[in-house]
């Protein structure tokens, strides 16, 4: 759901999500009918030693002191008016095909049991009213809050999360990820009353991050049935939600509905009262970023993303903007950016070399792209992780356009001669590589790209797809560049799904690079272990660096703000968004996974109309054009 | 075409016939069609040419007494002519660096003296740029700063060659099929006739789709698919025309005289239904190029940067506040269709048996 759900310049937008993926879904069937045939599913590393009864000493934490973020004059009602460039594959939030851009919309329908304040950094409570830390140091009791509630009515409790866990174990689900992580990661959920339950880490950390990285998330029990056609049965079935929202018509290649819970359980929740105000959501494919953006501008798309400088530059202006009637908003945050760049697959025999692959690191001019093309809006990014405060090594710069190191790389890799096009050669083989990419609009950057390249002796061939093609081509490791960006997010970044050679050299995981270092598992594992701040900072360093030689990641871009553009009948509270706020119009809680700063804004039905006629009027409102850097580093 | 004219054809095979030099003569007297064909002519040829005359390569460079013409063959580093890199000259900073040292070097550059892949990108100034005599950008350029000019002239290159391979290969197996359906009748034809119904029937388009969602179609590939789904439409042609001139008597006295079944339909009978392959030709044409524009308009086509018509029209109609783009191409296309439909009813009135025309 790049456009309009996800700011950022990326390709795709997929997981990353330690935190929180939670919750279920809802309504039709309930399939069990005969004795699911299963297979054994997944065991955790070492037996539960959660206690029998929930320990008596423990201290139960809350945040109800954080202020809040939203605007008491925010009305309830109307339709939001959204778009996507692909229709999703499936519905599920797990299993093949689960991991693409519309996981923004199952995903964050469902809420977390705890999750960030945008502009503390705190906890704060969501589904879990309460949480509290074992002796032990990595295990975390949660309360459910007693009201909560799926969509279709029945309570959320404790059960719902012991079954997550089995779920989250069966191979059924053809999920690697969860495989591990609810075995190797989360050892065990055990229910101690209908509200009350205990997770078990396999290592401690630092408590937020315990929060982050070790709350589980929840499926309903009530709803899915584990069986060998599991991806199969649910692939179009539409699960209960917890959050304000539950997806309410789907009509497959044209669009997708959320319909608010008019009786939503937390309406009245001290960070949920304002919030999530259009009754609808309608998420309608448009193939294509300016037939979308045309659509905007006939006034049937309510908001839109105008982070990439043509739009914002070129396009956002004329009469409706003059007028007051389209209002531009620039917005600085301090959030967590996405890996963005160039992936090189490692087991592609010619990217294997890692001459190859520092050659082409340095071939690519990416600063002329983001002077040029890009305007100097964007920054270089400079290393994997980015936007994690102490965890980012900024002693790491990405390596720069430098033809003659370039040449050295690829003559040591036997890339000496140049072909009579220019191209290096080593006997037959001319030094060409494909770059797969999904999205239209990074074309024009990577032209450039292509043009420059050809001056240090490389071919690029570019290979644009359809968004959800080119991401399954990529995850199923048959590619040989890649030139996408996941979504950043979390306290601390996450090395396991990408790097560790567990997900190397199968498809449908993260590890799209096929990274496979025993010396980088050897940190990770570490890293993954550590209690102490101070020692994850150090390893994640060390790690940062060992990607930064192995050249299997060419960083591209950052992009420190978001910019948008919106009919002057939506109305954001003021100050307009917070640190963490990924984009001012996403009507879901959580944009990143973490930090719940979306759905603040409304849309103010009578002046929907009052805009609307004014303009056929030819009345003009003053003109609105905001640069809000107030959390610009 | 008579029987009289046909017998003499095979004796004087290299002069053309009688009829056939009536037929040009009629066809050079449809002013519109002729100078049409004309048009299109020299269209083919500087598309031909078009490295003498876009290109970011210079015509001839002189340096230190030496004459380079790198238009054609290997690329030639900056450092044979004193720069200070291995790359590719840039060919318009060198004429700059000759002018200014003035060391008797000179450098005769193309007309327009951009390539089709080149992005001229400048600090502080953004893509796309508006017409300008001065950069010789004088179509402008598009979003990332390519040439237009540049890009029309080796994108209607493509579609044309595209187009040209097209048209070969569908009517090498469309009258292949076409006249032994009509020659031979009977269950060949019956079997055919089921076969081309049912295959016809097959959404190319939506093959294209599939097949570009899962690889990114190359001009052969891309070719290939629409070979496979067009090479039906001259098969019922001929094969009624085949049914028409296999009745004729003079089919019946080669046969007499024992010639084989390949040697009349290739000396008997193509030869008098060719008037139906050449009336389509120039519709054929027209039609390759748009298919080939349609399927990159619509992204199924070529893989980018290759240049275009189709992504021209794309990124013209999505930048309207660029007019210089959508304009361009669009002018270039109805200026080669049209003249390719007026060739096309030239030609059939030129080849019309009945001799009647509305020109003149």
């Amino acid at each position: 759901m790049r456009g309009p759900l996800r700011a950022v310049v990326a390709v795709l937008i997929a997981l990353d999500l330690s935190a929180c993926d939670n919750g279920i879904g809802e309504s039709t069937a309930n399939g069990a009918a005969s004795a699911p045939e299963r297979e054994p599913p997944a065991e955790p590393i070492r037996p539960s030693s959660l206690p029998a009864d929930l320990p008596s000493n423990l201290t139960w934490q809350t945040n109800d002191t954080d202020p809040v973020f939203t605007s008491q004059n925010a009305k309830r009602g109307g339709i939001l008016r959204l778009w996507m460039e692909s229709f999703p594959l499936t519905l599920r939030r797990i299993g093949p095909d689960a991991n693409g851009g519309f996981a923004a919309v199952t995903r964050y329908i469902q809420m977390p049991l705890v999750v960030f304040h945008p502009i503390t950094r705190r906890p704060m409570p969501a589904l879990a009213d309460k949480w509290a830390f074992g002796d032990d140091g990595r295990s975390i009791y949660f309360h459910i809050d007693a009201a909560a509630r799926w969509s279709d009515g029945v309570r959320v409790t404790a059960d719902d999360f012991v079954f997550t866990l089995d779920l989250m174990r069966s191979k059924e689900i053809v999920e690697p990820w969860y495989n591990n992580q609810y075995t190797h990661e989360i050892i065990d959920i055990k229910k101690y009353d209908d509200l009350t339950i205990g997770v078990e880490a396999v290592s401690g950390k630092p408590p937020d991050e315990m929060l982050e990285n070790y709350q589980p998330s929840v499926y309903a029990k009530h709803f899915f049935t584990i069986s060998k056609n599991f991806n199969r049965d649910y692939n179009w079935k539409i699960e209960p939600s917890t959050g304000a929202y539950r997806i309410s018509e789907v009509r497959k290649g044209k669009y997708v509905e959320l319909a608010r819970l008019n009786d939503w359980w937390a309406n009245d929740h001290r960070y949920y009262k304002n919030r999530f105000n259009p009754d609808v959501i309608h998420i309608k494919v448009i193939r294509d970023v300016n037939t979308a953006l045309r659509y905007f501008l006939r006034g049937e798309l309510d908001s839109f993303f105008a982070v990439r400088p043509p739009i914002w530059w070129d396009k956002a202006k004329g009469k409706d903007f003059d007028d007051g009637y389209i209002d531009r908003y620039w917005f600085y945050t301090q959030g967590v950016q996405s890996p963005a760049g160039m992936f090189l697959n490692l087991d592609d025999p010619l990217l294997a070399n890692r001459d190859v692959r520092l050659g082409i690191a340095y071939s690519m001019n990416l600063d002329k792209v983001i002077i040029t093309v890009l305007r100097g809006d964007y920054d270089r990014l400079q290393t994997f992780n980015d936007g994690f405060g102490d965890y980012d090594d900024t002693s790491i710069r990405a390596r720069p356009f430098d033809i003659d190191k370039a040449d050295a790389h690829f003559a040591a890799a036997g890339f000496a001669t140049r072909g009579d096009d220019g191209i290096l050669t080593r006997g037959n083989e001319r030094l060409s590589v494909h770059v797969v990419y999904g999205n239209d609009a990074s074309t024009e950057g990577l032209v450039v790209l292509k043009e420059e390249a050809q001056k240090a002796g490389l071919e690029l061939v570019l290979e644009l797809k359809d968004g959800a093609a080119s991401f399954k081509q990529v995850q199923e490791k048959k590619y040989q560049i890649g030139w996408l960006a996941w979504a950043g997010q979390g306290l601390a970044p996450t090395y396991w799904e990408f790097w560790d050679s567990v997900n190397a050299h199968k498809p449908q995981t993260n590890n799209i690079v096929n990274m496979d270092d025993p010396e980088m598992d050897r940190l990770i594992d570490r890293y993954q272990a550590s209690t102490s701040k101070v020692e994850r900072v150090e390893l994640a360093h060390e790690m940062e660096e060992k990607i930064f030689d192995s050249g299997a990641f060419i960083p591209s871009f950052k992009v420190p703000y978001t910019r948008e553009i919106a009919w002057h009948w939506m109305k954001l509270p003021d100050p307009i968004g917070t640190p963490q706020t990924e984009a001012l119009f996403f009507p879901l809680e959580l944009a990143n996974g973490l930090f719940s700063a979306g759905g603040v804004f409304w849309i103010d039905v009578a002046d929907k109309q009052a805009t609307r006629d004014a303009r056929a009027r030819g009345e003009p409102y003053p003109p609105v054009s905001i640069k809000d850097d107030r959390y610009r580093e | 075409m008579t029987e009289a004219a046909l017998a003499a054809a095979p004796l004087r095979r290299f002069q053309l016939s009688p009829i056939a030099r009536a037929q040009w003569r009629r066809f050079r007297s449809i002013k519109r069609g002729y100078y049409s064909a004309l048009v299109l002519a020299a269209l083919v040829m500087v598309a031909c040419a078009a490295e003498l005359l876009v290109n970011s390569r210079a015509l001839v460079v002189h340096y230190r007494g030496n004459t380079y013409f790198p238009t054609y063959g290997a690329f030639i580093p900056g450092r044979t002519f004193g720069l200070d890199y291995d790359y590719e000259t840039n060919y318009r900073d060198l004429a700059k660096t000759f002018a200014t040292a003035n060391s008797g070097d000179w450098v005769v550059l193309p007309l327009v003296p951009y390539g089709q892949y080149e992005t001229d990108l400048r600090e502080h100034v953004y893509p796309p740029y508006p017409p300008s005599s001065a950069d010789r950008h004088y179509l402008g350029t598009d979003t990332t700063g390519r040439d237009m000019v540049a890009r029309l002239l080796y994108g209607f290159r493509i579609a044309i060659a595209f187009s040209a391979f097209l048209l070969v290969c569908n009517y090498v197996i469309g009258v292949a099929i076409g006249c032994a359906m009509g020659f031979w009748g009977g269950a060949f034809d019956l079997l055919f006739q089921r076969v081309i119904e049912v295959w016809s029937n097959v959404p190319y388009l939506y093959v294209i789709m599939i097949i570009a969602s899962i690889m990114v179609p190359s001009f052969w590939t891309l070719a290939a698919v629409m070979v496979l789904f067009n090479w039906m439409n001259m098969t019922w042609y001929l094969r009624t025309s085949t049914y028409k001139e296999k009745a004729r008597d003079y089919v019946l006295a080669a046969q007499a005289l024992g010639a084989s079944s390949g040697r009349i339909i290739a000396r008997h009978i193509l030869p008098n239904t060719i008037s139906v392959l050449v009336t389509f030709l120039p519709f054929s044409i027209a039609g390759g190029i748009t298919a080939l524009t349609a399927l990159d308009y619509l992204g199924f086509g070529l893989r980018p940067p290759t240049p275009s018509w189709g992504e021209l029209l794309d990124e013209g109609t999505a930048r309207l506040e660029s007019p210089w783009i959508v304009t361009s191409v669009v002018a270039a296309m109805v200026v080669v269709l049209l003249a390719v439909t007026y060739v096309g009813e030239a030609i059939r009135e030129a080849f019309d048996p009945k001799k009647f025309t509305y020109y003149e």
